[in-house]
């Protein structure tokens, strides 16, 4: 059952910004591996983070979960954190479990 | 089951590994019943909802599911699609400790109008099962199964 283009996260390092790409299936069997890539990253107090979910296929509640500990760990560092270019199958689950307001840029301005 | 459904059943692994080849499965057998392409998303996370409870269960929240157990004692999970007139019913069946459906029910619509503090990691699975299909039953006995069902709605009996 190995498949190595299931999930994929790749990081890429602006000055004062750190973007992480993911594609693929982000749940439950990767999710381990996700933390894992998630938890140094966090702690960059002095940079934006931002999760670009251009290429990413599915996500599960799993998924959802990371996000949520990983908005709640950067607000405790008062640390910026963004997610972007949500497509539209994933952002309707967003959008039904309510975590759209807290991880778009757009509602963090108003 | 009536005598005009049928029935395709999957034994496998409880394990993280093969939930993927659920929704796989699904994506075949919604195809050809003509479900549109939103459904088989929605039964696709619903379904997966259901496959990850029981691979947490089989596990005791172990979630990546690699064991030293022989094959023949790993524990296992049955998904039953049962193909039916007008819907599908997938029932999801563990053989963990049954899990408190009323406990997790309650902690339903999660983060609508809550601060970041008061957010919590968990608890989406059953909001999200109950927010995309028509119908969730969970049955908790000698483990657990959730039964979820989605009608077929056919564009010839909408005219």
């Amino acid at each position: 059952m190995k498949q190595p283009e299931k999930f994929q996260l790749r990081t890429e390092t602006q000055e004062g910004r750190c973007i992480v790409y993911v594609s693929g299936e982000l749940d439950l069997e990767v999710a381990t591996q996700m933390r894992a890539a998630m938890a140094p990253l966090v702690e960059l107090k002095d940079r934006e983070l931002s999760l670009n979910l251009r290429d990413l296929k599915y996500i599960d509640s799993t998924g959802i979960g990371i996000l949520v500990s990983v908005l709640k760990a950067r607000h405790a560092n008062q640390a910026p954190f963004t997610v972007e270019a949500i497509p539209p199958t994933i952002r309707k689950l967003f959008d039904m479990t309510g975590i759209t307001p807290f991880i778009t840029k757009q509602n963090q301005e108003q | 089951m009536k005598a005009t459904d049928e029935l395709i059943k999957l034994q496998l692994p409880a394990s993280a590994e093969y939930v993927d080849l659920v929704r796989v499965t699904l994506y075949g057998i919604a195809a050809k019943m003509g479900f549109s392409y939103e459904e088989i998303e929605d039964m696709k996370v619903a379904v997966s909802e259901a496959c990850n409870n029981a691979v947490l269960h089989a596990y005791g929240n172990h979630p990546t599911g690699t064991t030293s157990q022989a094959p023949e004692e790993q524990p296992r999970m049955e998904v039953r699609f049962i193909k039916k007139q007008d819907a599908l019913s997938i029932v999801v069946k563990d053989e963990g400790e049954s899990f408190d459906a009323l406990a997790v029910a309650r902690q339903k619509s999660p983060m609508h109008g809550k601060s970041i503090d008061q957010l919590t990691a968990g608890g989406l699975g059953l909001y999200l099962m109950q927010a995309l299909m028509d119908q969730v039953e969970v049955h908790s006995d000698a483990g657990t199964e959730v039964v979820l069902t989605k009608r077929l709605v056919r564009s010839e009996d909408t005219v």
